[in-house]
């Protein structure tokens, strides 16, 4: 039955798409605008066509069908309705509206909504309502977005699956036995099943890209300090960053807009202006035939080895030449260090997720275990709270900050970290982009990989260096490999240069839904 | 990379392999055996999708391996017996595979402690006072005005 939800379509090695570009030819005034569910929505809903509140009723409807199969929320929120109400009213009265105005947002589960429950996927934090909003939040909310619910993740990040989730494990609307990825996988299966028009997760180690792959959307994960982590649960301090789920990269880009710029409560926000993003796009009617002329790729060769998937490579390797015809230059290119970044990441995550963590005590929010002294208060609180894979992070991360072992793992963690950063710098030195898949494979089935960690963690090879890098990347669906009832969606991950995530990286293919 | 970073997930593996662990991989994985972490891992898959078995030969780091009762306490979990018996195999074998750190020279490296140049933007030490305090103060599992409570304190044995 899911499988109606998507248009059907062939197993072509990689679909037309609309490329939007900028040229020094193509002012972006008089072109028409790129492929994107925001910018018609508004057209919409300022030419009357539709009311905002038509406009939800169908998303909603929409999703409570798919809800039963997919599980993608944790909460839905009982007030859009009243929202888009209120927007009519300010719609009617001719006022202002924001760029994200009647789109209904996704929105992880372990950034803090005020008004709605916030668990992070924990038990530990079952029935919690923050007292404030993330300031990504804020800003959706202040540019008019509504946010229709919160999405289902594995417990506070640490997962690829959402089978960590302490509540329910989401289906990959593509093929509901098996996963959306993760940990952002209920934010990735909503835009994919379109309950929602856009959706934020959060990136540690791929946890936007991966999910993004796997249900066939657009994600991105910004350079860290782009977007405040203001409200975002944290995992890992100098890893998280808050990314975005789009059904195309200029929705990805407009609400990227949205929630950046500097944050005086997030000491680690960057204050780099803001580009306008979607300002860059133009219509591929008005290009030349080789619109990325003088675009330099560099393809990650040891991406592309045995341990990654043949149909997978096969897709990234017909991109890459599609993306030559367009005009792009590919290379192939080493990155040395590369399969160092995977334990180094997982050293440096666990750490920092055992300190993170211990706020979680039973005392001042939370759920608290009922016992008569303190130290049992702790432990039983947590024990009870926390499920098995952040237990053992949590034990691994305080092994390896442990006296004696600090020196042995977490510091050269740290030292690798360097390492890896260099090899990126020099590899954007002589290219604009790097590109790689986003995951060995597409997405496996649900109960597969669960009882393995180690394997669980392989499949992070992909992404986590880009995070040790804090560079910017973004996951765009570039084919399907067999499987599953209409195929398997697998995405090509385009990583570029710090802060420049987008002028060229949405020089970019924009995909066909 | 794919195979290798597969390969030396691998590699570390204790002599004793409860029974309940499953591998997954459907690929013999060969010995790689420069550093200090050396092992030779032949795992098979049998029809059945079953681990057909499992040998290794490893050396292990000098460091003391995890003691997970003691990272319990530390770490303020009360672990049933039984996690720690599920926990410790996991957490060892994960531990061993962050052994590949200790293999490269890293000399000279300087530690990031993240990725960004942009180096710290603190605001002024100056106390403001939250909005929405009942809010927080709501959240509080258990409160006495003014008085967040919790059990005693009582001193180890």
């Amino acid at each position: 039955m899911l499988s109606t939800l998507h248009p059907p379509r062939s197993l072509s090695r990689f679909p037309r798409y609309t490329l939007c570009t900028l040229t020094a030819q193509s002012s972006p005034s008089t072109t028409p605008p790129p492929h994107s569910q925001i910018l018609s929505i508004r057209r919409a809903l300022l030419s009357r066509q539709v009311t905002t509140t038509q406009l939800a009723e169908s998303y909603l409807t929409r999703l409570r069908l798919t809800e039963p199969h997919l599980k993608s929320f944790l909460h839905v929120s009982d007030a859009v309705s009243q929202q888009a109400h209120c927007l009519d009213g300010k719609i009617a009265r001719n006022e202002e509206v924001g760029p994200l105005a009647g789109v209904l947002v996704g929105v992880k589960d372990n950034i803090c909504t005020v008004d709605m429950p916030s668990t992070g996927g924990s038990r530990v934090l079952d029935g919690y309502r923050p007292p404030f909003d993330a300031t990504a939040v804020r800003k959706i909310k202040e540019l008019g977005g509504i946010v229709v619910g919160k999405t289902n993740l594995d417990e506070f990040g640490m997962g690829s699956t959402t089978e960590a989730s302490a509540f329910q494990v989401t289906a990959n609307p593509w093929d509901v036995s098996r996963v959306p990825g993760g940990s952002s996988g209920g934010s990735a299966a909503a835009v994919s099943a379109r309950q929602c028009v856009v959706s934020l997760g959060s990136d540690t180690g791929g946890s936007v890209r991966q999910p993004a792959s796997f249900c066939g959307v657009v994600g991105l994960k910004p350079t860290y300090g782009r977007v405040s982590r203001y409200g975002l649960m944290a995992y890992a301090s100098s890893l998280d960053v808050i990314g975005c789920f789009g059904s195309s990269v200029a929705d990805t880009g407009i609400l990227l807009r949205v929630i950046s710029g500097h944050d005086r409560l997030d000491a680690t926000s960057s204050k780099r202006e803001v580009p306008d993003f979607a300002s860059q796009f133009a219509s591929i009617n008005l290009l030349e035939s080789k619109p990325l002329k003088g675009l330099r790729v560099g393809l990650i060769r040891q991406t592309l080895d045995d341990g990654v998937d043949s149909g997978v490579v096969s897709l990234i390797r017909g991109a890459a030449s599609h993306l030559e015809e367009l005009g792009c230059s590919v290379t192939e290119i080493s990155l040395p260090s590369f399969s160092l970044g995977l334990p180094a990441y997982y050293v440096l995550a666990s750490s920092e997720s055992s300190s993170n963590l211990s706020r979680y005590d039973g005392v001042r929010y939370g759920n608290q275990a009922a016992v008569d002294e303190l130290n049992s208060l702790y432990g039983d609180s947590r024990a009870k709270g926390f499920g098995p894979e952040v237990k053992r992070r949590i034990l691994m991360g305080t092994y390896a900050l442990s006296a004696g072992y600090y020196d042995a793992y977490y510091k050269r963690a740290q030292q690798v970290r360097t390492l890896v950063r260099k090899s990126f710098k020099a590899a954007l030195d002589q290219n604009d982009i790097l590109v790689s898949p986003a995951a060995p494979s597409a997405a496996y089935k649900i109960g597969e990989k669960k009882d393995d960690p180690l394997a669980m963690y392989a499949g992070d090879i992909m992404t986590v260096n880009v995070n040790l890098a804090g560079l910017p990347a973004l996951v765009l669906p570039c084919g399907f490999v067999e499987g599953g009832v209409a195929g398997l969606p697998v995405g090509i991950q385009m990583i570029g240069a710090a802060f420049d995530e987008v002028l060229k990286i949405l020089i970019a293919i924009d995909i066909l839904i | 990379m794919g195979s290798r970073a597969l390969l030396m997930l691998k590699g570390a593996s204790t002599m004793a392999v409860p029974n309940s662990q499953i591998f997954n991989f459907n690929r013999k994985s060969s010995s790689f055996g420069l550093g200090y972490c050396l092992s030779k891992v032949v795992i098979t898959r049998n029809k059945n999708n079953g681990a057909r078995s499992c040998s290794t030969t490893t050396t292990r780091s000098s460091l003391e391996p995890p003691d997970v009762p003691r990272l319990a306490e530390t770490a303020r979990i009360s672990l049933t017996p039984n996690e720690v018996e599920e926990f410790a195999p996991k957490i060892r074998q994960v531990v061993d595979w962050f052994g590949q750190l200790q293999d490269v020279d890293l000399q000279s490296i300087e530690p990031a402690i993240r990725a960004d140049t942009e180096g710290n933007d603190l605001r002024d030490d100056i106390p403001e006072t939250f909005e929405n305090r009942e809010a927080m103060i709501a959240a509080v599992p258990s409160y006495e005005e003014p008085y967040i409570k919790v059990p005693r304190v009582l001193n180890k044995e």
